[in-house]
C-alpha cells in the first residue's frame, strides 16, 4: 500500500521540523509528534566540502 | 534618520516567528523607532540593507547568526543591545515530550512516523524534505521560497515512492481529523478535498462543518502545485488516494485557476475518477472543462460546498443567515445613512482565497476594482500600501509579510490600514475576514476590535457611516469559538457573515446602491 494511503488510514504520526507551535498544535489535538530541535547545517569551507564530497 | 545599530549574535538559531515577535517586542519599547530580529541568511541581509542598516556591520554574519538591527535614541539602543539576553527569553513549550537532535533521532523514538511537518527556512527546505522522503516519510511543506525546479524534481521522487509532498507553501492539512499548520477543528465526515490554497481549504472545510457534515482528509498542494511548470502533480496524487480512501465518498477540488495544460489534465483525470467530484477553480467556474459533465463545475467555495453536500447525501448546504429581502432591505438602510461621496469599498483580507473570490464577486457585478493580487479583469494596484477607488488587498502577500508576521497571527498592520482607509471621506464599505483555527492569533476579532470601533467612530464624527462588513472561518471546536469571534465583532457594529461570498456579496449589493444612486 502506498505509504500516503497509510498515511490517510492511520492518521498522522509526525516529525516536526522548524515552529514548535506546529508540534504543540498536533499535540493539542493528541496525534503524535515528535520535535526536532532544527538549527541550520553549518556553513563548510570549499576545502572540507571537497574532502566530504569525496569522502562520500 | 538615526542610524541604525546592530548586533550580531554568533551561532544562536531562532525560528522567524519568535524573532518576529521579539521584533515586535522591540519596535514597541520606548526610544526605539524600528527594530528587527533575523538570522544571517543572505536573503535576510538583504533585507536589513534594504531597511537602510550599514552592510559592514552585519557583512560576515552567517545563517546561523542572529543578527538585532535597532534604529533609534542612541544610548536606548546600546543599552538595549548590551541587555539582549532577556529579550530572547523563549516561552516555555506545552510540549510533553524534549525535542529530538535529528530527524534519524526522532524516527528511532518515533518508528511508526508517516509524515514530515517542514517549516524551516526556504533555503534549506528542499534538503529536509528529500531527507524525510529518503526516510519513507510524507511531507507537509509549510516553507515557501523552494524553487519551482526542486519543486517538481521532489513531487516526482515522491510520486515514484507513493508519498506526497503538501507544498511547498502549504498553510493547511486535514488528516484523519487532525489539523496541520493553519486548520480549523472540523468533524469527520464523507468528503475529501485537495485544495491549492490554505484558507480555500479552510473556508470549504468550515462550511461543510456547519452544515453538519464532515471532512474525511484536506490535502493542501501548495500554491504552485498547479501551475503548468508544475502540473499538478501533487494534485494528481491526491485525487488517486481520496479515490482508493474508503472514508471519502465524494472528493471536492479548491484552487485557484490552474495553468492552461494543467486544467486540461486535472478535467481528464476528475471526468475518470470513480467517485463523484465538485470542482472550484475560482475565477474559472464555467469556462472549466468539465469531462462531458462528468463532474460539477462551481464558480464559488459556497456553491462547491453546496454540491458536495447534495453528493454526500447531505441537507444541500443552504446556511443560516438573513434571507434575500432581509439583506436587500439591510443594504439599503446601510446606503441609505450614507454622505453624499461615499462610494468606494477596501476590502483588507488576511486570506489570499478570500481576496481572490472577493474580486471575483465585485467584478462579476461590473465593479472596476484594484488590487494587489488581481484577479483577470481587475487592476494591479501600483502601491499596495495605498489603495485606489475601489481596493482588495491581500494583506498575507510578500509585501507585507517581510520580516513580520503574517497577518492571521499578528493584526499590527491590518489595524494601522483599517484607520488609514477610515480617513478617506470616499470610502462606503471595510471588508474584513476572520479566520481561526490552530496556529492563528488567539482572537482574531479582539484585535481588530478597537481599530473597527475607532474607524467607525473617525467617520462618524466626519458625517459619514462606515460600514463594516466580515466573514469568519472557522468552527465553534476552534480553540477561538466561532460564537464568540462573531459576538465580538457585532459588538462593535461588524455585519458577519458566515462565508467570504456571502459577506463580498453583502457588500457589492451596498457598493452597487452607493454607486447608482439607489442609496
Amino acid at each position: 500500500m502506498p505509504r500516503l494511503l497509510e498515511l490517510l488510514r492511520d492518521g498522522p504520526v509526525s516529525i516536526n521540523l522548524g515552529l514548535v507551535e506546529f508540534a504543540e498544535a498536533l499535540e493539542a489535538q493528541e496525534a503524535p509528534v515528535v520535535h526536532v530541535d532544527w538549527t541550520p547545517p553549518p556553513l563548510l569551507d570549499e576545502e572540507t566540502k571537497a574532502i566530504l564530497d569525496e569522502l562520500l | 534618520m538615526k542610524a541604525w545599530q546592530t548586533a550580531v549574535e554568533r551561532n544562536r538559531y531562532y525560528d522567524s516567528v519568535f524573532l518576529m515577535a521579539v521584533a515586535h517586542r522591540l519596535s514597541g519599547f520606548e526610544g526605539i523607532e524600528e527594530a528587527a530580529a533575523l538570522m544571517g541568511s543572505p536573503s535576510n541581509k538583504e533585507i536589513l540593507l534594504g531597511m537602510g542598516a550599514d552592510e559592514a556591520s552585519v557583512a560576515d554574519a552567517s545563517p546561523s547568526d542572529l543578527i538585532i538591527a535597532l534604529r533609534g535614541d542612541r544610548d536606548v539602543v546600546a543599552g538595549v543591545l548590551q541587555d539582549i539576553e532577556a529579550w530572547l527569553v523563549r516561552p516555555r513549550t506545552t510540549l510533553a515530550t524534549s525535542a529530538a537532535g535529528s530527524l534519524d533521532e526522532a524516527l528511532s523514538r518515533q518508528s511508526a512516523s508517516n509524515l514530515a511537518v517542514i517549516s524551516v527556512p526556504g533555503e534549506y527546505a528542499a534538503a529536509e524534505t528529500e531527507a524525510a522522503l529518503d526516510r519513507g516519510l510524507n511531507a507537509f511543506l509549510f516553507s515557501d521560497h523552494v524553487s519551482v525546479e526542486d519543486e517538481v524534481a521532489l513531487k516526482k521522487k515522491a510520486g515514484e515512492m507513493g508519498l506526497i509532498i503538501m507544498g511547498p507553501d502549504c498553510g493547511t492539512a486535514l488528516i484523519g481529523g487532525k489539523g496541520i499548520g493553519f486548520a480549523n477543528a472540523v468533524r469527520r465526515g464523507p468528503i475529501g478535498i485537495v485544495a491549492a490554497s490554505g484558507t480555500g481549504l479552510q473556508e470549504f472545510a468550515c462550511l461543510v462543518h456547519q452544515s453538519g457534515l464532515g471532512i474525511s482528509h484536506g490535502l493542501g498542494t501548495g500554491g504552485r502545485d498547479l501551475s503548468d511548470s508544475v502540473g499538478g502533480l501533487s494534485t494528481l496524487t491526491a485525487i488517486d488516494a481520496l479515490e482508493e480512501d474508503p472514508e471519502t465518498e465524494v472528493i471536492a477540488i479548491v484552487s485557484k485557476p490552474p495553468g492552461e495544460a494543467t486544467l486540461r489534465v486535472i478535467s481528464e483525470r476528475l471526468s475518470q475518477c470513480a467517485k463523484p467530484v465538485v470542482a472550484c477553480f475560482l475565477g474559472v467556474g464555467e469556462a472549466c472543462p468539465n469531462g462531458h459533465g462528468s463532474f460539477e463545475v462551481c464558480g464559488t467555495i459556497d456553491d462547491a460546498v453546496s454540491a458536495a453536500l447534495r453528493l454526500a447525501g447531505g441537507m444541500g448546504g443552504e446556511l443560516e443567515g438573513l434571507d434575500h429581502s432581509q439583506l436587500e432591505a439591510l443594504a439599503r438602510e446601510e446606503a441609505g445613512r450614507m454622505a453624499a461621496g461615499q462610494t468606494y469599498i477596501r476590502g483588507l483580507f488576511a486570506g489570499g482565497t478570500f481576496c481572490y473570490q472577493a474580486q471575483s464577486v465585485l467584478r462579476d457585478a461590473g465593479v472596476t476594482l484594484h488590487s494587489n493580487a488581481p484577479l483577470e479583469g481587475v487592476k494591479s494596484l501600483g502601491d499596495s500600501a495605498a489603495s485606489i477607488g475601489h481596493s482588495l488587498v491581500d494583506m498575507g502577500a510578500d509585501e507585507f509579510t517581510v520580516g513580520t508576521p503574517h497577518p492571521m497571527i499578528d493584526a499590527s498592520r491590518r489595524a494601522k490600514r483599517i484607520a488609514a482607509e477610515a480617513e478617506d471621506p470616499d470610502v462606503a464599505v471595510l471588508l474584513l475576514d476572520f479566520i481561526l483555527g490552530f496556529n492563528a492569533s488567539n482572537d482574531p476579532a479582539g484585535d481588530l476590535a478597537d481599530a473597527v470601533s475607532s474607524a467607525r467612530r473617525v467617520a462618524g464624527s466626519g458625517g459619514r457611516h462606515l460600514c463594516v462588513v466580515a466573514s469568519v472561518c472557522g468552527t465553534d471546536e476552534d480553540p477561538q469559538g466561532l460564537k464568540s469571534q462573531i459576538g465580538i465583532l457585532a459588538e462593535v457594529g461588524v455585519h458577519v457573515f458566515a462565508s467570504n461570498v456571502r459577506a463580498s456579496s453583502f457588500a457589492r449589493d451596498v457598493i452597487l446602491l452607493r454607486t447608482t444612486g439607489g442609496g
